[in-house]
């Protein structure tokens, strides 16, 4: 996953979701380990009885994008696709201009 | 030519043989019985065993590193009644280094204090220890210890007879004498039962399974330590109330960038305490008892005498209105006793 041109990750899960909280703890062990100094996170996380709360992933970009992910239906090779769908429109934009 | 049996000559020198006549040496020879056989000759001789008793068979190969580790989880999950779970995204090896720098420095501080109160049989800091696992087999091996109760009472279900019984007729085909590999005798984690049973048992929950995906340090205690737990947490996942973060004054070294980048990065889950799982509230709520579990049991204690000095009010209650009660009556009948007795000396006088 190409994850240089995000700047922003901000996710609200709770670990105990089989579903969305796999998915946005998945997210987060595929960020670099010097992610903490190129993008700000956030996370928050839910205990146990908020498991059925929608959680939420969001992203933004070096372009100002922002997108917002629904984890309770994809799945992390979905987000690979939409981020690195992205990613590389940006990645190209920085070849074509540097 | 040389002899073929070779012979040390320092033996040959030295051997002595006791004197025996040349006439009578055949007579000796032909003289000599076989002794009868002993008692364990004649008896059979029991069964080879095919596994030793210290290598039970396994159901995955031993020599597997993943059978190692699975044995290593299992024998962790049964002595550790306190782990927590984390989630470590990426942490590089000079970050895990001063983490546990910095882990073991704050639980020996813990000790320290503890022994300077004479509680040094809670002293268990050296126990803690951080790890990194391997998810997917500390999974299978939580569902062993949860779900597989081996019957330590079992006896191998092998065949009555055996091969080397004289009474076994030989003509036909001889029974397997050794447990198979399913035999509820072995009671071992990595035997075929106990991977059986785990597998089998889908439907039971431990209520650990949403967590164990994805990359997963544990923090394990080897005993439930409030103290310790509260140190460990203000390392490793800092929250301001209950569990400051140390200092930079009294604890400069904990704000290196090592150290700060580690612990954005490591990700608290969830704890197992005596086999019940916590979310991160629970956790906190453990960590924060006070004075670990002495205090708690000072509380109970405090809350029982309480119970208990309510329980003696009621009970004593009941005979003190009674004492009251014919006090009174005492009072007033000594009462009348004496107006009578005024009356009867006026009536004399």
């Amino acid at each position: 996953m190409l994850t240089k041109f995000i700047t922003s990750v901000s996710a609200r899960f709770s670990p105990f979701n089989s579903r969305s909280g796999k998915t946005a703890r998945n997210f987060l062990a595929l960020l670099p380990p010097n992610a903490r100094s190129t993008m700000t996170i956030d996370v928050q996380m839910l205990g146990r009885n908020a498991a059925a709360e929608p959680a939420s992933l969001a992203l933004k970009f070096k372009d100002g994008k922002e997108m917002s992910l629904d984890i309770e239906k994809m799945k992390i090779k979905d987000i690979q696709v939409e981020v690195d769908r992205h990613s590389r429109v940006l990645r190209r934009k920085e070849e074509l201009a540097g | 030519m040389p002899p073929r049996i070779r012979l040390r000559t320092q033996d040959v020198l030295t051997r002595r043989t006791d004197y025996i006549c040349l006439s009578c040496r055949h007579t000796y020879a032909s003289l000599a019985t076989t002794p009868a056989p002993s008692l364990s000759q004649t008896t059979p001789a029991p069964p080879i065993h095919r596994h030793p008793r210290n290598q039970p068979p396994s159901y995955k190969p031993p020599e597997f590193r993943k059978s190692q580790l699975h044995r290593q989880y299992q024998s962790l999950l049964r002595s550790a009644p306190l782990m927590l779970i984390f989630q470590h995204n990426n942490l590089k090896s000079t970050e895990w280094m001063a983490i546990r720098r910095e882990l073991a420095s704050a639980l020996r501080k813990v000790d320290e204090d503890l022994a300077g109160q004479g509680k040094q049989d809670l002293m268990a800091g050296d126990g803690v220890k951080i790890q990194v696992i391997q998810t997917g087999i500390f999974a299978s091996a939580l569902r062993v210890v949860e779900f597989w109760n081996p019957d330590f009472s079992a006896k191998p279900q092998v065949a009555e007879i055996h091969p080397t019984d004289p009474a076994t007729p030989t003509s036909g085909p001889v029974p397997a004498t050794t447990a198979t590999p399913t035999d509820p005798a072995f009671t071992h984690g990595l035997s075929t039962s106990a991977y059986l049973t785990a597998k089998k048992n889908r439907r039971l929950k431990h209520g650990l399974e949403p967590l164990l995906s994805g990359p997963l340090a544990l923090l394990t205690f080897p005993t439930v330590t409030p103290q310790h737990l509260k140190a460990a947490l203000s390392i490793l996942s800092p929250s301001p109330p209950n569990f400051p973060a140390p200092r930079r004054r009294t604890n400069p070294s904990y704000h290196e960038p090592a150290v700060q980048n580690g612990v954005q990065k490591l990700m608290l889950l969830a704890a197992r305490v005596e086999g019940r799982v916590f979310d991160l509230e629970g956790t906190r709520w453990v960590g924060k008892i006070e004075g670990g579990l002495d205090g708690l049991r000072g509380q109970l204690v405090a809350m029982l005498r309480s119970v208990g000095a309510g329980i003696t009010n009621t009970l004593e209650a009941a005979s003190r209105s009674l004492y009251v009660t014919v006090e009174g009556r005492r009072g007033m009948m000594e009462e009348e006793e004496e107006e009578k007795g005024q009356g009867v000396t006026e009536a004399g006088q």
